[in-house]
């Protein structure tokens, strides 16, 4: 099993390296074989992970059987990467709260293996594995190919390596390596301004939220005084030498063994101010939208992959935390239900199909964080489970319509494309399948796992008139999002066949290399939430996970609300949002004007196009003043530091200017300093 | 006379020697003269060694002596070389003409004292004598102060 893992996580790195040292001479045109092949040894190594795991936890299925048997994890510590200890110190303790005392700081490359971590690496390689082939039709003659491949093997290694470490540090390091690697894809076309723009943008928001991740980390290390997830266990006594923060000793009790009170939901705040970053959930969703400058794979690798999930592995890893810690959960549901919202308004007015896609991701990512929000394993399960699908139906529809721009040459204005399914009749069928599950309709797999987190939320709503009005808020939210879905869906394949300029003679259905793998993602987009859904598996695999067990200790039983109507109040909205979108795009103009116009006269039209304004507060309120205060320390720079750097230069220059004149060629002035010069000696001799 | 009398008066004279020649080092322009005055001062320090070897009872001293003028000796051939070589490439022996190790841009000074104008001596005017055996012719303007003998 530890082979396993290190193959699984080692191989995308090594096909970086490989790629970037031969891509640009040797592999060139070939330069996808190193990261299509070592994508797919990862897939089969999760997959063979996910087999052992299944086979090790046969007890995951009876909630009832002894405590510690319940739950599986395995961490294998390849190396010791800092440590620091106090000499002569054998045993470290926490920290009590509010001391400061020196305690072993020690961080060791571990791997881990549990149920929570493999269903993240099948999902992740799976889809990169995907989206890795469908690149090499879509980014056949990019002269950047290798450095294309490059990146994405390092992207996937970084996510990877993501879910799989075992300490809050590695798990920063590589959450800064996956901005890192966004930054570089979004930025992949670097010689055009929007793109370079786009991803320093990306990076910066980023930033924002990895700084309080950041505080979140140190101030978890004050709170336990160790950054560990696992028990480190003492090889001799076979004792828990050291109690990691998400450990089984820790966990076993977690009223008891995690800090409660105000503390703690400050360092859950900071942690969650990460997870907004990256999961790109209000106020620092602004990024995503302009991601989608990159290549259409990589958007398609971040958005259902590699990159926005990582904010909901945290919360779903951390999930004990954010249960002992009052109120944090409901904040994280109050901001995931206003996100998805306002991502799904925004999405009702956008022209851009990519941009529609990546506020349907933000919206989705709303929700994911709104199921975690429930708390316990019943919402961590339903969160996880929506994120796998997901991944299927949303890298379905951006590879979807990036075969579109394949077709137009590049443009995806749906003001200037429509009726499109007869010239590409696959990339239509597939972009169908995804949309119906996005929308969740029935059988298809958004379908399913909506409305897990739809019920979980449902679950709580009993009990408090906050969730009641989340769950409100999250219904709305699946009829607006069959509308944006269909909305873009119709205007793309139906009405009057339109084609821009740029695509004029070469408007062709992808090749089979792009074909293929959206033919995958369109059947597991159908299936998935069909297997899994009705039978809970993802639930009951998750149970496995020591954190999760805990979550669902903390949270108790009975949380598990009766399906009752709400599904089907789901499906009706989904399926009237495709009418109404249906209507919208293919009715009568009168219709559509009529309710643009009804739209516009409150005010709502320009509010949903115009993204609810954000750019423009953002950059009159943060970016224009620090542009300013930029401004001020430059020519502070340039005139202040700069002026006194030169006065220090002209010290010397004065000087000699001073002694130059001695230096004057006459023989007998020589003579008078030399003998000057021995008269000083001569009285400091005497003196 | 004591020893110690005649090591001071011997000190005195060596001091003096050396005074001597920086002055003269220092005031002179003319090389040959400047280096004169190095060998007075040269001597001035031999002869303090010697006086201070005598009092000591020693032979350091003047084997010190003996060294500094061998050396003076060859570095007269030295000094008298170069100078000869100055004068040949007619920069003459005045000192201050040769100011070319001069920093860059300082600009020559004119250290070059003015020749002060020499009247030209007056011819000389040797006494007219008359010839022998004839009175001397006063001029009347003479006899007039002249006092009556």
């Amino acid at each position: 099993m530890s082979f396993l893992i290190v193959l699984v996580a080692g191989m995308p790195l090594v096909a970086a390296l490989v790629t970037a040292v031969l891509g640009p001479r040797v592999l060139r045109e070939a330069s996808h074989v190193p990261t299509v092949t070592a994508t797919a040894i990862s897939f089969i190594g999760s997959l063979a992970l996910l087999g052992m795991l299944l086979r090790a936890t046969p007890a995951a299925h009876d909630a009832h059987s002894e405590e510690h048997v319940r739950t599986f994890e395995r961490v294998f510590e390849l190396w010791t990467w800092a440590d620091i200890s106090p000499s002569g110190a054998s045993i470290e303790r926490p920290v009590p709260h509010g001391t400061w005392d020196f305690v072993r700081f020690h961080i060791p490359i571990a791997l881990r293996v549990d149920p929570l971590t493999v269903f993240m690496l099948v999902t992740v390689t799976f889809i990169s594995l995907l989206v890795a082939i469908y690149s090499i039709g879509y980014m056949h003659d990019d002269p950047g190919y290798w450095r294309f491949y490059t990146y994405i093997s390092l992207f996937v290694f970084s996510m990877i390596m993501l879910v799989s470490v075992s300490n809050f540090v590695l798990l920063y390091v590589f959450w800064e390596a996956v901005g890192l690697c966004s930054y570089l894809l979004i930025g992949f076309w670097y010689r055009k301004p929007e793109a370079a723009a786009a991803g320093k943008k990306a990076f910066l928001v980023n930033r924002v939220g990895d700084f309080g991740f950041a505080l979140g980390i140190f101030l978890l290390w004050s709170m336990y005084g160790t950054l560990n997830f696992h028990d480190t266990i003492d090889p001799q006594t076979q004792e828990v030498f050291s109690a990691g923060i998400l450990g089984t000793a820790r966990l076993l009790h977690p009223e008891k063994g995690l800090i409660h009170g105000g503390l703690a939901t400050v360092a859950c705040l900071l942690l969650f101010a990460g997870a907004c970053g990256k999961s790109a959930q209000f106020p620092l969703h602004v990024w995503l939208p302009d991601a989608m400058e990159g290549p259409t794979p990589v958007s398609a690798l971040i958005h259902a992959a590699t990159m926005v999930t990582a904010g909901v592995y945290m919360v779903a890893r951390c999930m004990p935390l954010f249960q002992v810690a009052p109120h944090v959960l409901e904040i994280v549901g109050g901001v995931a239900t206003f996100t998805a919202l306002m991502a799904a308004v925004i999405a009702l007015t956008q022209t851009d199909l990519k941009r529609i896609l990546a506020y349907s991701t933000i919206s989705q990512l709303g929700y994911m964080f709104l199921g975690l929000s429930v708390g316990g394993l019943v919402g961590a399960a339903a969160a996880m489970f929506h994120l796998f699908t997901h991944a299927f139906f949303k890298a379905l529809l951006f590879l979807g319509a990036g075969s579109v721009m394949h077709a137009t040459g590049g443009v995806i204005d749906l003001n200037q494309i429509g009726g499109l399914r007869r010239r590409l009749p696959w990339t239509h069928v597939t972009f169908l399948i995804g949309s119906l599950a996005l929308a969740g309709i029935f059988p298809l797999a958004g379908f399913f796992s909506k409305d897990e987190i739809l019920l979980a939320v449902a679950g709580k709503a009993p009990h408090s008139g906050y969730y009641q009005t989340l769950l409100a808020i999250a219904m709305a939210t699946a009829f607006l999002t069959a509308v944006y879905t269909f909305r873009a869906y119709f205007r793309t394949f139906f009405g009057e066949e339109r084609l821009p300029a740029e695509s004029v003679g070469h408007v062709h259905e992808s090749p089979p290399v792009m074909l293929i793998p959206l033919g995958i993602l369109a059947a597991g987009s159908v299936v998935v939430g069909a297997l899994l859904g009705p039978t809970r598996w993802v639930e009951h695999f998750l149970s496995g996970t020591t954190s999760l067990d805990a979550a669902a200790h903390l949270a108790g039983h009975g949380m598990v609300a009766h399906a009752g109507a709400i599904p089907w109040i789901s499906l009706v909205l989904a399926l009237l949002g495709v009418a109404l979108a249906a209507g919208v795009v293919l009715g009568p103009g009168v219709f559509v004007q009529g309710i643009v116009a009804a739209f516009r006269a409150v005010g709502l039209y320009t509010l949903s196009y115009r993204k609810f304004f954000f750019d423009e507060i953002y950059q009159w309120f943060i970016v224009r003043p620090l542009a300013g205060l930029a401004s001020v320390a430059a020519w502070i720079d340039r005139f202040v530091i700069d002026w006194l750097v030169d006065v220090v230069g002209l010290i010397p220059r004065f000087l000699g200017a001073m002694l130059r004149s001695v230096q004057n060629g006459l023989i007998p002035w020589y003579a008078l300093g030399m003998v000057l010069g021995m008269l000083v000696l001569l009285a400091a001799l005497v003196l | 006379m004591s020893e110690n009398a005649l090591l001071i008066q011997q000190l005195w004279v060596g001091a003096c020697l050396f005074g001597l020649g920086l002055v003269g080092f220092l005031s002179r322009r003319n090389l040959i003269l400047m280096f004169l005055s190095v060998e007075l001062m040269l001597q001035g320090v031999s002869l303090s060694f010697v006086s201070w070897g005598r009092f000591h009872g020693q032979l350091q001293g003047q084997v010190f002596a003996l060294f500094v003028m061998a050396v003076a000796a060859a570095e007269a051939a030295v000094a008298l070389a170069l100078v000869l070589n100055l004068v040949r490439a007619r920069y003459g022996l005045d000192v201050l003409k040769i100011q070319h190790l001069r920093e860059e841009g300082l600009g020559e000074i004119p250290r070059e004292v003015e020749e002060e104008e020499v009247p030209p001596p007056p011819p000389p005017s040797w006494p007219k004598l008359p010839r022998v055996g004839r009175a001397p012719v006063i001029p009347e303007e003479v006899l007039e102060y002249r006092p009556t003998v």
